[in-house]
């Protein structure tokens, strides 16, 4: 990427009323772009990311799920969006075990 | 008004031990737990014989899965483990550690060189057991097999014959590569040469398992969600109820199966372990009684992990099962989920060890030292690779696609400008 590109990118941005009301994230789509690019194709043929699915692929007889939940708090205002540290759909990261 | 109960009377247990009997139950070794016997005693002699001929050239034909006799051609098999020693049944009532005979602690100083003394000659013949479990007599080419379980780990109690044959192999792992042909290594490219595959015979501890998992945690419900203006901005706020959660849920697994090499074992990024990994499952459920003939044209590997070593994996293992189990129980909580204390209470386990078959391809990348495998389960077909890739094109590609988006969001900017 040549350095007047960049400039003309920045005078861009600057003159730009889209840039300066939050247009200016359309200009992370490049990189962005271009490292989803690198990590996909590198995914597709390593497969760095592909181990046996035991979870699904055993055969596996469950009782009914027991258990209780109790509220204990209120959030009354927050800009997250989810729970902190949401690992439900995580089912191999480790938690401390109760002996 | 309550009954008041009476003091609990402990059960008689005999009289009480001297201090001497006591010390000596404490030095005690423990009892081995119970057991299942797998050795083929037929098999004893070290020669497989066909039993219809008699003859000891004996391979396993693939496109049947039966072993065949090389000299009269007939075909036979050994018994499914699964029916012989009921490993189908009783997993809800597994109380303790049930080991197979096969998958029994490795010891040490057992070496892996065996001496054959041909029962049909008398000639002495060496067997390297970390490699080969069959070699053929110098003098009168009978075919001698490692059939008793010598406690080296490399003989197990069950096997699963080959399916695929070679040439189906070597078709798999053509089209795995060649859908990833345009950003591979170009060395890896110029030296591909499928053929070489190898049949392996990989050792794996199939466990069936009962147990029961417990965890705890938070979780959040979204009461209420609104936009406030700040500036020109809009920004959306939440409100959310903070629940203590619980789940327990008790579970039996059938056919769990765990690396029992530790070599293989090590799933770590320096590695393409994940990808022989990634071809279980196999069909457990056919593998027939060990007879080292099934191994005839084939390589295997010897296992070097024990059940105390593999304890660990199962139970997280069994703790990501339990995970999964009651994921389903949690959708009111749509802010998600923190799980933070886990529990595992693994009520009993039954170990066989078994040696699966697999098509292995495997490819060194000189660059980095890597070792790529792609595998191919040789029940399943299904089929798995790591192929070194071309990290310059690799970025090439991915710059052309950055500049271009960046070209995109440039035109849009000054389109709206």
């Amino acid at each position: 990427m040549s350095a007047a590109w960049a400039l003309g990118v920045a005078h861009v941005v600057q003159v730009s009323p889209l840039a300066s009301d939050g247009g200016v994230w359309l200009l992370a789509a490049g990189p962005a772009g271009a490292v989803t690019t690198y990590w996909l194709i590198y995914r597709y043929y390593r497969n760095n990311d592909k181990t046996h699915e035991f979870e699904r692929d055993t055969l596996i007889a469950a009782q009914p799920v027991e258990g209780g939940e109790e509220k204990v708090d209120h959030i009354s205002r927050t800009r997250d969006s989810d729970i902190d540290g949401d690992n439900h759909r995580q089912h191999r990261s480790r938690v401390d075990r109760v002996r | 008004m309550t009954q008041e109960s009476a003091p609990q009377q402990p059960p008689f247990d005999g009289p009480p031990l001297s201090l001497e009997e006591e010390l000596a139950a404490a030095r005690a070794e423990p009892e081995p737990g119970p057991s299942i016997e797998t050795v083929n005693e037929s098999l004893k002699d070290g020669l497989n014989r066909c039993p219809k001929c008699g003859g000891t050239d004996v391979q396993l034909r693939g496109s049947t899965g039966n072993l065949v006799c090389l000299f009269c051609r007939h075909e036979w098999q050994e018994a499914r483990v699964e029916e012989e020693f009921g490993l189908g049944e009783g997993i809800d009532q597994l109380d303790g550690t049930v080991i197979a005979s096969g998958a029994r602690r490795i010891q040490a100083d057992v070496a892996d060189v065996l001496t054959f003394k041909c029962e049909a000659c008398g000639a002495e013949v060496v067997v390297d057991t970390a490699h080969a479990l069959n070699a053929r007599c110098h003098w009168c080419r009978h075919t001698l097999n490692v059939n008793q379980q010598i406690a080296n780990g490399a003989v197990p109690d069950a096997v699963l014959p080959f399916k695929l044959t070679k040439d189906e192999a070597v078709e798999k792992i053509r089209g795995f590569a060649s859908k990833r042909r345009l950003f591979a290594h170009k060395r890896f490219k110029a030296e591909f040469v499928p053929e070489n595959v190898l049949g392996v015979y990989l050792p794996y501890l199939v466990i069936d398992a009962r147990a029961e998992s417990e965890y705890w945690g938070k979780a959040e419900v979204e009461t209420r969600r609104w936009t406030e203006k700040q500036g020109d901005k809009s920004v959306t706020y939440y409100a959310a109820d903070v629940y203590r959660i619980s789940r327990k849920v008790a579970f039996t697994v059938d056919d769990l199966t765990i690396e029992g090499a530790a070599e293989r074992a090590d799933l770590s990024s320096g590695t393409t372990n994940n990808i022989v990994n990634s071809v279980l499952p196999f069909d457990t459920k056919n593998a027939v009684r060990w007879n080292a003939s099934y191994l005839v044209g084939f390589t295997s590997e010897k296992r070097d992990l024990d059940v105390e070593n593999l304890g660990p994996v199962l139970e997280d293992q069994l703790l990501s099962i339990g995970r999964s189990q009651v994921e389903p129980s949690l959708g009111r909580f749509d802010r998600g989920v923190r799980w933070e204390q886990e529990r595992i209470d693994v009520g009993g386990s039954r170990w066989v060890s078994m040696y699966l078959p697999v098509w292995l391809y495997s490819y060194r990348q000189e660059s980095n030292g890597l070792l790529h495998y792609i595998a191919v389960n040789a029940r399943t077909g299904e089929t798995m690779g790591s192929i070194p890739v071309s990290k310059p094109r690799l970025l090439l590609a991915a710059l052309t696609v950055g500049t271009v988006l960046e070209g995109v969001a440039g035109a849009i900017l000054v389109a709206t400008s």
